[in-house]
């Protein structure tokens, strides 16, 4: 039992595009910076700084451990984290991600995402704080069981908690029973909670999440010819008022990842700005005459955006679609088996108890930052109701709040954490020292 | 027991008004609170066997989260009288994420503590819990 009222515990969401962080008990997280780092490999660049420090200041070595603290893995390299940091280009920066399909797959990237969310945007010491981490439906016993490690051992936080994303979204809406479909950055999870547990078995997940929507909008643009610049690769002068002029800038060394890292950044933002789901299925005739909306990039240059406003979105409901996206075809033969939304859904509660399928469609929860898109919500519900039995009654909820929207499984954590009876849930320092770490199974399970 | 919930107590008299209500018929229903400042679940109000389903629903906040028990008397196509005991989930819409997040959390353990629920329901507004929908799930 961890008695630790008085210390507000920090929560933390980390998503696979976005990681959210903050104090327990407020409404929204204090630092939200991406997750994925830049990365320079140090081999050739400092070995011969690196030695000569290690032969001399030895004493002096606490000064970098944080620098070296990560090159003491395989890799001799140098992370940079959070937007700042990935907002300057570096020659030779690459750009990483610690995740892959929602599951981590570099542990020292996690680490250094921690690290600078303790140390450089909340500003606490990880000693004194009891965390709660959001995580997957469908993590694995080995990776929680490492994360409870590396918290431990490495931050030697005083207590840890591990609440599965789903569970946190359905509660923070009032509902202990709720079909979860959170449509984030590099997926899309449909998870049944029934008396706040995920239904293992009838989880669906499909890799079409918004880093998706925006490589294909990308894709779409260039086949038009349009080439998105990076903002590092201009400059803007203003030799009139009111009028500009670009000066082009070379950089040779900027690596591909880093390049394209800064291209999503702006297509990303076109995507939120211009897209909204179709009312039915994405037709090339009907849509072929629609509006134009414009977008002007940062370079000055305006875009005209018509049918793809709509056919992007639709991707997430039929995904055959992708074949006509100039490109993208390759995707569809290699992943055949990827269904929309509205299928997933019905695969998810097909696979759930009789007995609480009902309730499940009439409780269904969108969250995570592509289910925010316009519209989306309505169209969700309509292909349900024609593709649902007809017995059920269906119900798609989101706050309609979008902060809420997209923050919804940090703010789950933040509130569960702040209650008075939750502080003896956790699964503290004394119990890890005396049962182990595979105790957290049955802490949070 | 130690899922993702947030710990919360049940006070004896939630158990014991609840037996009353199972076994004796002394309620119609029972409308329960959680009180935060000592971390338990309590009995809120009680209702009269005489007291109708309105006088129930009247009993529910607007917007703020309750728990509910209601025990409902009806007569099946075969003209057989029977009764069924619900559970309500009571968390409107407009009422504030903390307390939707704290009765939601506290339900399952609270829950386990009833024992003879027939039907369970969490209504969101006034239409998930209407009298026909109550009877649908009733029979």
């Amino acid at each position: 039992m961890y008695g630790g009222d008085e210390v507000s515990a920090i929560v933390i969401d980390l998503g696979s595009h976005t990681c959210k962080a903050g104090y327990a008990g407020e409404d929204a997280p204090k630092a939200v910076f991406p997750s994925v780092v830049g990365s320079i490999d140090q081999m050739e660049v400092d070995d011969a700084v690196k030695s000569e420090r290690d032969s001399g200041t030895a004493p002096d070595s606490k000064n970098i451990v944080k620098t070296f603290d990560s090159d003491k893995t395989k890799t001799k390299r140098k992370l940079y984290v959070g937007s700042q940091a990935l907002g300057y280009r570096r020659d030779h920066m690459e750009v990483l991600s610690p995740l892959k399909d929602g599951v981590v797959v570099d542990w020292d990237i996690v680490d250094n995402i921690w690290d600078h969310a303790f140390r450089e945007r909340l500003l606490i010491d990880p000693k004194e704080h009891p965390m709660l981490l959001a995580e997957p439906s469908s993590n694995s016993p080995q990776q929680r069981e490492r994360t409870a490690e590396l918290m431990f051992e490495k931050y030697k936080v005083p207590a840890l908690f591990l609440a599965k994303n789903a569970v946190l979204t359905s509660f923070a809406s009032g509902r202990a029973t709720a079909l979860v479909v959170d449509s984030g950055g590099g997926s899309t999870t449909v998870a049944p909670v029934h008396d706040g547990y995920v239904l293992q078995k009838a989880v669906a997940t499909s890799p079409i999440g918004g880093e998706f929507l925006t490589e294909c909008m990308m894709k779409s643009l260039e086949s038009k010819g349009i080439t998105i610049k990076p903002r590092f690769s201009f400059k803007r002068k203003e030799i009139r008022q009111g009028e500009f002029q670009i000066v082009d800038l070379d950089f040779p060394n900027t690596t591909e990842s880093y390049k394209l890292y800064s291209q999503r950044v702006i297509v990303s933002d076109i995507k939120e700005c211009v897209c909204r789901a179709p009312d039915a299925l994405y037709d090339e005739t009907a849509y072929a005459n629609v509006p134009m909306t414009s977008y002007e990039l940062p370079d000055g240059q305006t875009l005209e955006i018509g049918a793809d406003r709509f056919k992007i979105p639709d991707v997430l409901f039929n995904p055959s679609l992708i074949q006509i996206i100039p490109g993208m075809e390759s995707f569809s033969e290699s992943n055949p088996t990827i269904r929309g939304l509205p299928q997933m859904v019905i695969e998810s509660i097909n696979k759930c108890d009789v007995d609480i399928r009902r309730e499940l469609f009439s409780s269904i929860l969108l969250a995570g930052g592509t289910a925010s898109m316009q519209q989306l919500k309505e169209r969700l519900e309509k292909d349900l109701l024609e593709e649902s039995p007809q017995a059920a009654r269906v119900k798609v909820l989101a706050s309609g709040n979008t902060t809420e929207r997209r923050f919804s499984v940090w703010i789950g954590g933040s509130i569960l954490a702040s209650l008075g009876s939750f502080q003896q849930m956790w699964f503290s320092k004394a119990e890890y020292e005396e049962h182990g770490v595979s105790y957290i199974q049955r802490k949070c399970p | 027991m130690a899922n993702s919930a947030s710990g919360m107590a049940v006070n004896d008299d939630c158990k014991l008004k609840f037996l009353e209500l199972k076994a004796k018929r002394n309620y119609r229903f029972i409308v329960f609170k959680i009180d935060e400042k000592i971390q338990q679940v309590m009995v809120e109000r009680l209702g009269n066997p005489e007291e109708s389903y309105e006088d129930f629903t009247a009993c529910l906040p607007a917007n703020e989260c309750r728990y509910a028990v209601f025990d409902f008397d009806f007569t099946t196509d075969e003209n057989c009288q029977k009764s069924k005991i619900f559970f309500i989930a009571w968390s409107p819409d407009t009422s504030k994420v903390r307390s939707k997040m704290l009765y939601a959390s506290s339900k399952d353990r609270f829950k386990r503590e009833l024992d003879g629920i027939q039907v369970e329901l969490q209504a969101t507004d006034p239409s998930e819990m209407s009298m026909d929908i109550i009877k649908g799930r009733a029979i």
